[in-house]
Order: structure tokens, then sequence, then C-alpha cells
């Protein structure tokens, strides 16, 4: 027999017993909080609209831990700085997945969301892109999902309603000579002629440029019913601007750039009857995003820069949260692997800011497209196509 | 590990590019901004090369590499024909010129990049062995330009820069030795490039653009030009600036414009009082005739 | 296509819009014939001008004119500081061209950076509506702007002729142009010629920038991508040629905005570079590049060795 009584084996089994069910409920479930990744400019040229969007990734953080958290225990969410560069975001996308362990982030802008997609299959991590819209995010992998609608869910639902609704036959297409004007030209060409219209004229400009007279001349020559134009926010002004003062008093359709009231107040009279659209419902449309705008002017005193972005990051956390819950009610271990499954399964999610929103298997979602009309100086709702 | 992986790797590929601009500019005196274009046709190169054509990755390397040599001596040619201070502004063209095809056409994936990448090594050997690779690439490149700085072409190198023409009347082409030299230092930045594609998998225009021209001369001048280690140094601190001005907890609308300032004032500022560099050469911005006032003998 | 109102129009705007870009390119060439330097420090400059301007009538809500006198005040301290502080002391150290190519870009950086640190990264016009009324004339569009703009490049480009050819100053300015260190011994001061070329330079410059301002919008970095058709066309008109830049600013404008009729939009950019290259290839003779290594110009030489044969020829 041993040296040892008994007694001791007996106090040694029994801690080594303890000892292994720590073990076994640390290395599962010893999850305080719940944590992932947000990866966004906070400096550099995109800051405007990163910085808004992460203080209302913030505030959506904040709401759900007052209001109890994940199953009572808090939400975490890291923030990191991309300046919406692809090297940048591949360094944050690094930290996030091997130091920071998380097992989803939320980033946006095109580049960075295709830098880091290798890092995120690599690593079987989830990358939720929220706020870009090249329609090459479909295709960037298993681990890749967006929950903000690629381009060509609202520029095909501008290019219809030009051709249905508003009986236009002769369409022509300016747009900026890269990916979100090249993209965008080629969607609405394509759905406006299988509606039954014509493109009588496909110009682009140098992002560069401040004269458009060459490329806004050929289409005067082609005499079209409306113009949709692709732009960014900083040259959409000007290029309206430039439009009306050589003379094409078409009506104007665009996205979701020109949709900001820095747009009525650089063109004033001359924005008169241009058509937007908006992929989050308005103030109008639902109280508790009157209740966003509202508290943004209360607490920051303006309204947010790209509105519908920051609607889609204040639902992103709640998305996250909700996923996390299914997990731990399940009582299953918190990887990349499980949140990518989990998030599949559960499939649809209804958002406070953008409603409901199904993760299509293509890795797309498809959500109603709101278009805005200026009138009387102030944007108002023309109609929601899609619903 | 990833997270240091990653940095390594491109601080390794930075110094590649400093070290090498270091030899078309401190050591041929070549006077050209044209640096990152040539990152970017090694990288667009040997992706194409290797994701469309279906090339081993290692061929489509030296392809791309191979790229840059040309598309350099073709840009160095016609310009120096004429007289150096003319490369300046040919290189200024052909920076943005080329930039510009890359986004206008299909093939590269446009202004919104070329993804999916095929990877090397990484599935095979694991990621440390790409950090491996680039590593003794770095040292190979930082040698090399060293033995050919300390060689007999080192010191006909010397004496073009000096004054082209006691150089010429002597017997020695300058102009044949301008062009080996902008096609090397260009055709290692081409390889830095494909090293990058390789293991980052994605590439954008934006990535190459002058911005990034004015961070490598940035390293150069403010690591010290001509010397061995000078690059290295400058590279170094450009890349690990930014991470120590992250822990000061400035506001993000500032941080952003203040590393720019910072980098670009600090340029200026060694400029004005140590032109030589943090680790210094002799002589490294002066004219021909000062230099001679100086020694008081023509060299 | 080719209907007779498009390109009409076309030539009409790009004529137009070619004003500022003319005086960018009279600024750059000017200071490059007389100082002999490429001063992209220029870029520094325009951005300034602009900034001045915008602060002048959207924070200050000064009215018009107060912001141009504004404008030209700092764009001519600028000129100044950048001339007296600047290339005075790398002038003294007797530097290389490739010192002063990275410190006046460098410059032109550091001011952008600046500038994107106070005034963020949105781009801004100086007047906070750029809608200019328009006549049509016959069926040509005119902005109310293009006339103004026109007029006032013909008169500075005059006022430099005049200057050039009928006050001392001026001619003083040639000769340096010429051959800094014999004009020098003739009793030039060339330091102050130095000076007056940067404040005239810096004058253009500002009237460029705000006749820009006007009419399309501003980033920090617009300053540096305006420099670039600026040195194009200096190159393009013949190094020294300050006549040829500016007829080389109006013809670059034109075709570029003409081109439309010709190529697929996309590659309209891509021109000015192909204009560059087939300059460098094909204009290389005649276009020599100051010598800055030697210390006696060409004529200089030439006439010192005209001199010493007609005087062994006398003697023989």
């Amino acid at each position: 027999m041993s040296e040892f009584s008994r007694g001791t084996r007996r106090v040694a089994r029994g801690v080594a017993c303890i000892a292994a069910g720590l073990i076994l409920a640390s290395s599962a479930f010893a999850q305080d909080t719940f944590r992932f990744g947000l990866a966004m400019p906070l400096t550099g040229s995109q800051a405007l609209y990163g910085q808004d969007q992460v203080k209302a990734a913030e505030w959506a953080v904040a709401e759900i831990n007052k209001a109890g958290g994940v199953n009572g225990k808090k939400l975490e969410m890291i923030v990191l700085d991309t300046q919406a560069d692809p090297q940048l975001g591949i360094q944050t996308a690094n930290r996030l997945v091997s130091v920071e362990k998380v097992p989803a982030f939320v980033t946006a802008w095109s580049a960075v969301v295709k830098a880091v997609a290798p890092i995120a299959n690599d690593n079987r991590v989830v990358e939720l892109s929220v706020g870009a819209n090249s329609p090459d995010i479909a295709k960037l992998g298993d681990y890749v999902y967006t929950t903000f609608p690629l381009a060509d869910v609202d520029i095909a639902a501008v290019a219809k309603y030009a051709a249905t609704n508003m009986s236009k036959k002769k369409a022509a297409i300016v747009y900026i000579n890269n990916e979100t004007g090249s993209v965008a030209a080629e969607v609405y060409k394509k759905v406006f002629t299988a509606a039954g219209g014509q493109i009588v004229a496909n110009e682009t400009y140098d992002p560069k440029a401040t004269d458009f007279t060459g490329p806004l001349l050929k289409v005067r020559a082609a005499n079209p019913d409306i113009i949709h134009l692709q732009g960014l926010v900083s040259d959409t002004p000007q290029v309206i601007a430039q439009m009306r003062q050589l003379g094409l008093t078409q009506p104007i359709t665009s996205y979701s750039a020109a949709f900001n009231p820095k747009l009525i107040q650089q063109l004033g009279a001359a924005a008169e009857g241009v058509i937007a659209t908006s992929l989050a419902p308005g103030a109008e449309d639902s109280e508790k995003v009157k209740a966003y705008v509202a508290r943004w002017q209360k607490d920051v005193g303006r309204e947010p820069n790209g509105l519908p972005y920051t609607q889609y990051l204040y639902d992103a956390p709640y998305m996250v949260a909700a996923v996390f819950k299914s997990l731990d009610d399940k009582k299953l271990p918190i990887t990349g692997e499980s949140f990518r499954k989990e998030m599949l399964a559960m499939r649809t999610f209804d958002l406070p800011l953008t409603g409901k929103t199904a993760l299509g298997e293509d890795h797309t979602v498809v959500k109603a497209v709101y278009l805005m009309e200026v009138k009387d100086g102030k944007w108002t709702r023309k109609a929601v196509v899609g619903e | 590990m990833e997270y240091l992986y990653g940095i390594v790797i491109i601080v390794g590929l930075y110094v590649v590019l400093a070290t090498s601009f270091n030899l078309i500019i401190g050591y041929g005196g070549l006077v050209s901004i044209a640096h990152p274009v040539f990152f970017a046709l090694g990288a667009y190169a040997s992706a194409l090369l290797s994701r469309d054509v279906g090339i081993p990755v290692l061929l489509a390397m030296i392809a791309g590499m191979l790229v840059a040599v040309v598309a350099s001596i073709a840009m160095a040619l016609p310009s120096l024909r004429v007289s150096g201070d003319y490369l300046l502004i040919a290189s200024i063209g052909f920076q943005l010129g080329v930039l510009e095809v890359i986004k206008n056409l299909r093939f590269t994936g446009g202004p919104g990049g070329f993804t999916n990448i095929p990877p090397f090594l990484i599935r095979d050997f694991g990621r440390e062995s790409y950090v491996v690779l680039v590593l003794a690439v770095t040292l190979a490149v930082i040698l090399l330009v060293r033995w050919i700085a300390r060689s007999d072409y080192g010191r006909a190198m010397s004496a073009m820069r000096d004054d082209e023409l006691a150089f010429a009347s002597v017997g020695r082409d300058a102009m044949w030795m301008k062009i080996a030299i902008f096609g090397l230092g260009s055709g290692l930045a081409g390889l830095a490039g494909a090293l990058y594609a390789h293991y980052f998998r994605f590439i954008a225009p934006e990535q190459f653009e002058i911005l990034q021209s004015a961070a490598i001369l940035t390293m150069v001048v403010v690591g010290g030009l001509r010397t061995t280690w000078g690059p290295v140094v400058g590279a170094l601190l450009l890349q690990a600036l930014p991470q120590a001005l992250t822990f000061l907890q400035l506001p993000p609308s500032v941080l952003g414009p203040i590393q720019g300032l910072l980098f670009t004032g600090l340029v200026l500022v060694f400029m004005f009082f140590r032109p030589q560099g943090l680790v210094a050469a002799e002589d490294v911005w002066r004219g021909a005739s000062s230099r001679v006032r100086k020694t008081g003998e023509a060299t | 296509m080719l209907d007779t109102t498009i390109i009409l129009q076309i030539l009409w705007t790009s004529l137009a819009t070619s004003s500022y870009y003319v005086l960018f390119a009279v600024a750059f060439a000017l200071v490059l014939k007389v100082t002999r330097l490429f001063n992209f420090a220029q870029a520094a400059i325009m951005t300034v001008a602009f900034y001045t301007a915008f602060v002048a009538v959207q924070w200050l809500h000064w009215p018009a004119w107060a912001a141009f006198i504004a404008m030209m005040s700092t764009t001519l301290a600028a000129s100044y500081g950048l001339e007296r502080i600047g290339f005075e002391a790398l002038r003294k150290r007797g530097v290389s061209v490739m010192f002063v190519f990275v410190f006046t870009f460098m410059v032109s950086e550091f001011v952008a950076y600046l500038a994107m640190l106070i005034f963020g990264t949105w781009p801004q016009t100086i007047f906070p509506g750029i809608f200019w009324p328009v006549t049509l004339v016959g069926n040509i569009a005119i902005s109310a702007w293009d006339l103004p703009a026109i007029g006032v490049t013909v008169a500075s480009l005059g006022a430099l002729l005049a200057f050039t050819r009928f006050t001392r100053i001026g001619q003083f300015m040639v000769g340096v142009a010429d051959n800094p260190d014999l004009a020098e011994l003739y009793g030039i001061n060339k330091r102050q010629i130095f000076l007056v070329v940067m404040l005239i330079a810096g004058a253009f410059v500002g009237l460029g920038m705000f006749l820009y301002g006007m009419r399309a919008q501003v980033l920090p970095q617009t300053g540096l991508s305006l420099m670039i058709f600026a040195v194009a066309a200096t190159i393009i008109g013949g190094i020294g040629n300050i006549a040829g830049a500016a007829i080389a600013a109006i013809i670059l404008g034109v075709i570029q905005n003409a081109s439309i009729l010709v190529i697929s939009s996309e590659w309209q950019g891509f021109l000015l570079y192909i204009f560059l290259f087939l300059a460098i290839v094909f204009f290389p003779n005649g276009l020599r590049l100051p010598q800055r290594r030697s210390r006696f110009g060409t004529a200089t030489r030439e006439r010192a060795a005209e001199q010493g044969r007609s005087a062994a020829e006398s003697k023989a």
C-alpha cells in the first residue's frame, strides 16, 4: 500500500476533481464579458464618417449593457483605427484576431473589408461588413458577411423605379471613375435596359476633376429623359451645379452619397427635384429612428454624417449580442466557428433602427430602398421600393 | 503572433524599399519619386501572373521583379538621355500615369483592388516561413547595396555624382551607369511588391500613391542618405512612431494630421540641422561646387 | 457628336477654366526661369491662399473684397517667408537639386497636413454656394464666372509683360534670369530680384486660387494636384519660356476637355501624363535646364571665349 493514508488520497482526489471542473469551466464559458471588435477609420480623410459610426455603435453597446447586457453579462466592443487604409486594416484585424481573440468583428470601407478577408477566413473569425457596398464582398469567403445591402440593391431599385414608375425611356449615366462609380454604372445599365429602357450616354469623370463640361456635354447631346449620377459626397454637388448650368434640366437621381443636408445647402434652388436613395428608414418611418436623430441633435448638436450608415452601425452590436445570447443559452463555446454557425442558424434579425435583416445564402442582404427627393428645400420621402 | 508577423514583414519590406531607394537617390544621385509605382508593378505583375495565368508563385514573383526592372529602364532611358534633372519630371509623370492606367484597366481589378491573390509558403510551411523569407531578402538587399557602394562600382558612382563632366572625360559612360542603378533599385522595389502581394493577398492602387513616395523619402532622409544602416533606421522609425503616437491618447481628429505633420516636420528639421541624417555619411547634400570649395581640391 | 454647339461649348468652358491653370503655370515658370529653382512649395502657397480666403468669408463673414485683400496679404507674406527664410538659406549652403526638391515637396506636404488639422478633410469652396448665373449666347452656356476669370488672367499677363519691358526692376529680372552672377557684377541686387519674383509668383498664385475657389471645391491636397498641371505646362511650353508655359496651359486644358469627344472618358486624366512623356522624349533639344553646376552661365562662357578670340586675332 502507498505511504499516503486513505484520507489524504481522498482529499487529493477531491481537489483534483474541483481543479478539473474549474479548468473545464474556464475553457469554454469563463465569459464574464462577451467581446467583439470594431475596426473603423477614426483618423484620416474618412474619419468624418467613421467617428460618427463608431459613436452610434458605442451608444448601442451602452444601451445593451444598461438593459442587462447579454444574459446578465457585459458586452464589450474593442474599437481600433483603420484610417480606411487596407494595410492598417490588416494590422487591426490581426490584432483583434491574434491578440484580442475575438470571435467576430465589424468593419467597413470596401478596401479594408477586402484586405482583411484572408485573415478572417484563415483564422475562422467572422467578419461583418457594415456599410461597404462593393459587390465583391459577397465573394470574399466563408467568414465574410455583410449586413448592409451591396451596390446592386439600391442602384437596381432606382433604375427600375425610373423605368417603370417614372416611365423614363432614355437614361444617361454619369459616374465617378472609381469602384463605386463603375460598379453602379453597370448595375444601372443592366437593370434599366432589362426594364425596357435605353441607355443613351454612359460617361465617367476623373475623381480629381473639377470641371465636367466634356462628359456633361456628351450627355446633353444624347438627350436623355433622366440622368443618374454616381459620384462622391464631395463632387456630387458640383456635378449637379454644372449640369444645370450647361442647360441640362432633366431629373437627376443619385445614391446615398447625395442624401445629405449639405447638398441642399450648396446648391440652393438647383437641388430641387434631386432624388437619392437611402437604405435605412427615416425619422418619419420609425419612432426609434426619430428618437435616435433627436438624440444626435441633443448630445452632439447636429445630424450625424451619413445618417443611414450610422443606423446600420447602431444595429450591429444588437445583432452580435443576439448571436452571443443564443450561444450562451445553448451553452456553446464562444469561437468564430460557433459564432458563424449560430448566426446562420438564426438567419433573420429584427434590428432597432434598420428593421428586419435576413442573411442570404450568397452572403448578401436585401433590404427596402427608400427614395428621397428634395422638395421645397428639404429631403422628403418619395417612395419605398422592395419592402 | 500573427499580429507581430504582419508588422515584422511590413517593416522588412519598407527597409527593402528604403534601401533600394537609397541606392537610386543616395548613391546614384538620381532624383526620382517613382519608387512606389515599381513596388506596385512588381505586386500587380506577380499577382496577375499567379492568379489569372496560373504561373507558380515563385516564378511569378521573379517575373514581377523583372517587369519592374524593364519598366524602370523604359522610363529612365528617354529622360536620362537628356539630363538627370529631367528624370525627376519624368518620374512624377510615370508615377501618376501608371497608377491611372491600373485604375482604368479591368483585369487589374480597377480602383477596387485585386483580391484573392494566391498565398506562398504559408499553407505548406506556416506563416513563420514567410517571415524568415522576408527577413532573409531584407538582409540580402542591405548587404547587396552595401557591397555595391563599397566596390569599384561604388567608387565610380561617387565620381559620377561629384563631377559628371570629369567622369565623362575619363571615358566612363554616366548614362548607362545611372540606368543600371535605377533599374536595379526599382527591381528590388518590385521584388518587395511581389513579396507583399503574396502575404497580404490584396492590393489596391490607393496603396501606391505619391504619399508613399513622401514616406520612403522621409525614411531615407531622416535615416541617413548614402549609408548602409540609415534607411533601416529610417524605416524602423517611420513604422514605430505611429504606434507610439497612439499611446498618447490624442483625440482622433487630431491624430492623423499630427502624424503627417510629424514626419514632414522631421524631414524639414533634419534637412536644416542634420542633413546627413541620423546615421551620418559625409557631404550628403552638397552640390558639386560647394564640395570643391570645401575640400579645396578638384574631385 | 461633332455638333458645332458642343465643340464651341467645350472650347469656351475649357478656355475659361484654363485661366487659373495659366496663372499657376506662369508663376511656376517665372520662378524657375529667374531663380532656377523648381518651386514645388508653390502648392503650399496655393493652400495658404485658398484657406485664408475661406476663413475670411466663411468664418469671419467678411465681404468678398476684404477676403481678397486678406488672401493676397497672407500669400505675399508666405512667399516672402519662403524666399527669405527658405530659399536664401538653401542658396547659402549651395545645395543640390535634390535637396531643393525634397525641401519644397516636404514644405507643401507639411502645409497640407496643417490645413488638414485645422480645417478637416471636407472639401470647401470660398463662398458657400457654387452656383453661378448662366446666360445663353446662341446655344452656348456662358457662366458669370467665365469672363471675369479670363479678364483677370489676361490683365495679369499683360501687367507682367509691361513690368518686364518697361520697368527697371523688370529688366533687372530678365538679366538675372539669363545670368545671375554676371548680373550681380553689373550691380544688380540679386537678392532683391529673387524676392520680387517670388512675390509676383505669389500674387499670381493668389489670383489663381481665388478664381479656382469660387468655382470648384478644394481639399488640403488640391494644391499638389494642381501643381502637376503647372509643371507639365512649364515643361511642355519650354523651360525658360514663360509665354510658352501660358500657351501650353491653355492648350493642355482645352485638349484635356475636348478629348472627351474622341476618347473614352476614363482616359482623360491619363492624357496629361502622355503629353508630359512625349514632351520629354521629343523636345529635349532647346530646352536646356539651368546649369546649376557650372559657375558661369553658358552665355558668359561663350562671350568670354569670343572676347578672347577677338583679342587674340587683333593681336595677331
